[in-house]
């Protein structure tokens, strides 16, 4: 009884362990965010998941079939065991004191066997979960790396990292700890009834009336605590979230005077989560009592009737004996599968979140047949080009440009007119929904993306750089610079007297938030990026904002070098930054209103005009 | 001086174990009820091999049904023990998890800029989730567990021995042995789950890097190289994970082997005893049991220090913030009238920790209240550090700064906050409505007064545009606007909030000329008497400032209108000239 009880306590650890680890799922259901992304009750294709699963860890195949063999072995074992110990009882009953010995070598040898086995099951249980988990986690990974941007931008990055964390784990604790339990439970289960329906059919029947008792009781506290447990769940996510955005918006916390308000916030969010929680663990808590005790109401009516039929002299009392060991052995994997149950469904619903991701259709997907471009000239037209982010709010309408190679074409326009959505589709962050872009004369749509973008040096509006050093970031495009090259790169950009004076030069770490660096000479690290690149291709989406402008000056009589034979897209909001321009276009409405150099543009007095007039009006007298 | 320190190290030193103590009721009835489901426990062997020998065995089927129905009750009634004993555990634990979570968050609102900046903002995230939740995991299991196993393995080990004291001597061979095993392994597992836990946090970071840092990935065309980093950091993972793993697994088969090997010993020692007419055969079995318990709760207690070994660290990390004073106190002055005048007085500042390198030195500028004064400085020359200083996301070093003749640092810091706002840089949005965002400025405020602050910042012109206007729900940190939708959505908020002081940290660099000039306007007559402090790169927007102080490495080095500066100062001119090249001649 007691061995079943402390199963009991390692189920009670581990249904623990799962729980804390799935206890940092991502945000909240968004209100209205896209539907993915809400906390799923239940898996939705539970069988086809399981499959896909099995199919996962069934690539690892001889160590899948090594466990496998282990584990009957041991479960096998583990049936003689009880078998031996009431012989050797009976033995002792009746005795044959002597031949006690010989049942306890046999005995010895086969646990002595068995532990070796639990050594090697141990050791291939964890390689199987962590293969899979790691074979798991590589594919995903790759796979977000070649998802569109659109991905990235419509999904919340918590609930991404969520489901590469999170659910994987999941995934490998159930691989690592439930598959092999149930396994063995189930031999455990058929090899227990096979052995008893031997010694006694009639013990047997007595015995099987606690199995539908079992298995009504799993049933029904499993499907209470799943509901108590989502609940918990999906409370904890929107704790999660309110921590991320409260501490990584901390400064406007502080600045608006909001510690208070959000401390009352997550004190609510809070309570909520505990009260859940202490009535999910309520419901788990009975579990354990409630098996045992129909445990031991089976071992009642098994003793009552063994005692019977002893006494009528039809079973012996060593065989009485082990068969009471046979009932306890007998309840405990049914326990064993309802306790997995739940954590199985958890996993289940993680690997379906996780193969949801996968099943997005990548931006690679017909790379194959597209054309390489090798020496690109720099030719861009854009054709007739519509293009929404969202159905029914267009942001181009019918977009028309002719960019010749070498030009330097500068697009101004108020905020949200399109400007950045231009070296989306450029790119094919995004593909357009009607007309062409042309590069070089040949559909974008038909040349590969890393070709294409390969070609391109872009320098983004918020810039991004990797926690590593300052030398490996602006490597980032071309990671076989060569020192010099590098050195040119920061002297270009105007970083190179910051750079050098940080701590350890060109080797300083970067922080994750970048905190050690101010915002403009990010931007500046950005801009060395795009030079060591040195493409065909320029693009320049609001590249120097936060820099100041004289800095910006001098980092722009360089660009005037770098520019010459190479196509520029420059987007700004400083007119002094793109007045030097050989084509300005002016965006409104998702079309070209105005296009022209400087001088035509303001001699048109249209948009432009005014846009200039209004940053210098100060100067007119 | 010394017994001095260490009090107040004393003092310093924080307990976890204090938020226990409003539930100290619960968590000691927990182990009580567990106390009660033990000796239920303990006596069910007894009973059941008393069932075998005087039952079964004698044949009496009287019996077997007594002993059946008293075990049965006792059973039920160590079961409603084991109920109680694991609803109080668990519901002093989270409790326990729900007082320290909210501590930890509350002292994480009290922190200074400079502490948040140094914890860095995912290890407080995870400090606050994972931590919290594995040291209350903890606690429960403490309740239930510890308890539990000892008493079982006291118990266990006492049963036996009533049965027949030749049995001890099997334990006196097998529990040094087993507990010598699970030292020696846990010895050896306890660094390498630190490890994990790195290795772990690593493959997170190259996932977050590449979610937020998506576009340049792509743009590099780096998606190879950063599936190659990925791989590096969760090969790693995995092989430490499976060292883990490789130690771990030799604890079951150990321990199983002693626990059966005891069990032969058991049966061996019964069988001579019997063999001797000292012992009857039921209490081998008795004894079999007992000693499987005794084994068991060894067991336990070694995976409880597995879990103790990782609810350290946990609480290691926690204490860490829990400990932290913040480094900005808070004043007593309340006093939230005035012209709201600013003044720096000879001010210095490095940031902690960069020792030697003042990022201002000397400052001297007085902002008079209503006064429109913009700064204009190059990158790096110590703008954000400067305005960073009014309303105390960092301290002066030297010197001090003044709002409204009083120091900042006299000021209670609601009043000083509320006095002056601050527009940052990268402006930070709220899941919520874009009505909601703007009320962070004033949550008492009307629909009309969120759409008047809108107004001024030129953000109503687009909001209304939106198809659920200012009920538009605005996600996660607002990405579904851009940059200029964003900044104009904060600068409602900082004016909603009627302040003194307004302070825009470059806060509208996203902005078109057009707009901006329109921003800048409606701030002129709608705020009047507000000082505003602006932070810009554009002379367009700084040059109808009263007055333009210039700073360059951490210095002022003028402070004059725009006519006056452009005569006498070179390096005005010089930004000036770079903005603005050429364009006098063509507008003439």
């Amino acid at each position: 009884m007691s061995a079943k009880k402390h199963t009991d306590d390692n189920e009670m650890l581990r249904a623990h362990e799962a729980q804390r680890k799935s206890g940092n799922m991502g945000g909240p259901p968004g209100r209205r965010g896209p539907g993915p992304m809400m906390y799923k009750e239940k898996p939705k294709n539970m069988w086809g998941t399981l499959k896909r699963l099995v199919q996962y860890i069934g690539k690892s195949k001889y160590l899948l079939l090594a466990l496998l063999g282990v584990m009957i072995l041991i479960s096998l074992l583990g049936l003689a065991a009880p078998a031996l110990q009431g012989k050797a009882i009976d033995a002792i009953t009746d005795g044959k004191y002597k031949h006690v010995f010989t049942l306890l070598a046999i005995l010895g040898g086969n646990y002595l066997l068995s532990s070796a086995l639990t050594y090697f099951q141990g050791i291939y249980a964890s390689r199987l979960a962590q293969k899979t988990v790691h074979t798991l986690r590589n594919d995903l990974f790759s796979k977000i790396a070649y998802l569109p941007i659109k991905f990235t931008d419509t999904h919340k990055h918590g609930d991404i990292m969520s489901r590469m964390t999170n659910d994987v784990e999941n995934v490998s604790n159930t691989v690592s700890t439930s598959i092999a339990s149930l396994f063995s439970a189930v031999i455990t289960l058929i090899g227990t009834l096979a052995v008893m329906l031997s010694y006694s059919w009639k013990l047997t029947l007595v015995a099987l009336v606690s199995v539908p008792l079992t298995i009504g009781g799993t049933a029904l506290m499993s499907s209470i605590m799943r509901k108590y447990f989502i609940r918990q769940q999906r409370i904890l996510g929107s704790l999660n979230s309110h921590v991320e955005e409260m501490v990584s918006g901390y400064k406007t916390v502080v600045a608006y005077g909001r510690e208070g308000k959000s401390k009352e916030q997550f004190a609510d969010i809070n309570r909520q989560y505990k009260n859940t929680a202490i009535m999910a663990q309520f419901f788990g808590g009975t579990m354990g009592p409630m098996m045992n005790m129909i445990g031991n109401v089976g071992y009642l009516l098994v003793a009552v009737a063994g005692g019977y039929f002893a006494l009528k002299g039809e079973i012996t009392i060593g065989i009485i004996q082990a068969f009471i060991l046979y009932t306890k052995q007998f309840t405990r994997p049914i326990n064993e599968i309802g306790n997995q149950f739940s954590m199985i469904i958890n996993a289940i619903a993680g690997a379906e979140r996780v193969f949801e991701i996968m099943d997005t259709t990548p931006e690679n997907a017909e790379e194959c047949k597209d054309i390489d471009v090798e020496s690109v000239k720099g030719n861009v037209s854009f054709r007739d080009v519509c293009f929404a982010y969202k159905k029914d709010e267009p942001v181009l309408k019918g977009f028309n440009l002719e960019v010749k190679a070498g030009e330097k074409i500068a697009i101004v326009g108020k905020t949200g007119s399109g400007k950045t959505t231009i070296v989306n589709l450029l790119t094919r962050f995004y593909d357009i929904d009607s007309g062409e872009i042309l590069l070089d004369g040949e559909n974008i749509n038909n040349i590969s993306k890393s070709s294409l973008r390969k070609s391109i040096g872009i320098v983004l509006q918020d810039t991004v750089l990797f926690s590593d050093t300052v030398e490996a970031n602006v490597k980032y495009g071309r990671r076989d610079a060569t020192d010099e090259q590098l050195q040119h790169a920061l002297e270009f950009a105007e970083a190179d007297v910051f750079v050098e004076r940080l701590p350890e030069g060109k080797d300083t770490k970067l922080t994750e938030s970048g905190s050690n660096l101010s915002v403009g000479q990010r931007q500046l690290l950005s801009i060395a990026r795009a030079v060591l690149l040195d493409p065909k291709i320029l693009i320049l989406d609001e590249a120097t904002s936060s820099v100041d402008t004289r800095t910006e000056m001098l980092i722009q009589t360089a660009m005037q070098k770098l520019m010459e034979g190479r196509t520029s897209l420059i987007i700004a909001h400083r007119l002094s930054t793109i007045r030097d321009a050989d084509k300005i276009i002016v965006l409104a409405d998702g079309t070209v209103a105005e296009m022209g150099n400087h001088d035509e543009l303001l001699a048109l007095k249209g948009e432009y005009y005014n846009l200039y007039m209004t940053q210098f009006s100060g100067l007119k007298t | 001086m010394i017994i001095k320190s260490i009090k107040e190290r004393k003092q310093r030193r924080v307990k976890l174990s204090v938020y226990i103590k409003p539930y100290i009721f619960f968590a000691v009835l927990a182990p009580l009820f567990m106390v009660g489901e033990v000796m239920i426990d303990l006596m069910q062997p007894t009973l059941m091999s008393r069932i075998v020998d005087e039952g079964v065995v004698a044949g009496n089927m009287p019996i077997i049904w007594e002993l059946g129905i008293r075990m049965i009750v006792l059973t039920l009634i160590g079961g409603a023990c084991g109920i109680a004993c694991g609803y109080f555990a668990n519901y002093a634990a989270l409790n326990f998890g729900s007082d320290l979570r909210n501590a930890v968050f509350s002292k994480v609102m009290s922190l200074s800029i400079e502490q948040t900046d140094k914890f860095t903002t995912g290890s407080l995230i995870t400090r606050l989730t994972n931590d919290v939740t594995m040291c209350q995991d903890f606690v429960g299991m403490v309740l239930r567990m510890f308890v539990r196993s000892p008493l079982l393995f006291a118990g266990g080990l006492f049963m036996a021995l009533t049965l027949d004291v030749s049995f001890a001597l099997v334990l006196a061979v097998s529990l040094p042995v087993e507990i010598l095993a699970v030292l020696i392994i846990l010895k050896k597992a306890k660094p390498l789950f630190t490890q994990v836990q790195t290795k772990l946090d690593t493959v997170n970071a190259v996932m977050q890097e590449n979610v937020n840092g998506a576009r340049v990935v792509k743009a590099y065309v780096s998606e190879d190289h950063e599936i190659k980093r990925f791989d590096n950091a969760n090969s790693d993972l995995r092989d430490t994970n499976l060292k883990v793993m490789t130690l771990i697994s030799k604890l079951a088969p150990v321990m199983s082997l002693v626990l059966n090997f005891s069990i032969i010993a058991v049966i061996l020692i019964g069988n001579l005893q019997v063999e001797a007419g000292l012992l009857e055969v039921g209490k081998i079995m008795a004894a079999v049991n007992y000693v499987t318990i005794i084994m068991m709760s060894l067991m336990m207690i070694s995976m409880s220090f597995q879990s103790i070994t990782r609810a350290s660290a946990s609480a290691r990390r926690i204490r860490e913030v829990l400990k932290c004073d913040p480094k900005i106190k808070n004043g007593e002055i309340k006093q939230s009238e005035g012209e709201g005048s600013v003044e720096f007085k000879n001010v210095s500042f490095h940031y902690p920790g960069t020792k030697g390198r003042p990022v201002l030195k000397d400052v001297d500028l007085k902002v008079e209240g209503g006064e429109y004064v913009a700064i204009l400085g190059a990158t790096g020359s110590g703008k954000t550090s400067l305005v960073n200083l009014i309303t105390r996301f960092y301290d002066v070093n030297e010197g001090r700064v003044l709002v409204d003749g009083i120091d900042v640092r006299d000021y209670d810091l609601d009043i000083l906050r509320g006095k002056a706002a601050y527009i940052l840089q990268k402006s930070e949005l709220f899941a919520g409505t874009v009505a909601d965002n703007i009320r962070w400025g004033n949550e008492n405020a009307t629909d009309e007064e969120v759409r008047h602050a809108a107004e001024i910042a030129c953000a109503d012109e687009f909001i209304s545009e939106f198809n659920d206007g200012y009920d538009t729900y605005i996600d996660e940190k607002g990405t579904s606007l851009s940059g200029g939708q964003k900044q104009r959505i904060s600068i409602a908020r900082a004016i909603l909030r009627r302040p003194k002081i307004m302070i825009f940290d470059d806060s509208t660099s996203a902005l078109d000329i057009k707009t901006e000039a329109k921003l800048r306007e409606a701030l002129r007559t709608e705020l009047k008497d507000t000082t505003v402090i602006m932070i810009a790169q554009r002379v367009a927007s700084v040059m109808t400032a009263d007055r333009i102080a210039i700073i360059e490495k951490g210095t002022i080095t003028d402070c004059a209108p725009h006519a006056e500066l452009l005569e006498r100062s070179a390096t005005y001119r010089d930004i000036y000239d770079s903005q603005l090249k050429g364009g006098q001649v063509n507008v003439g």
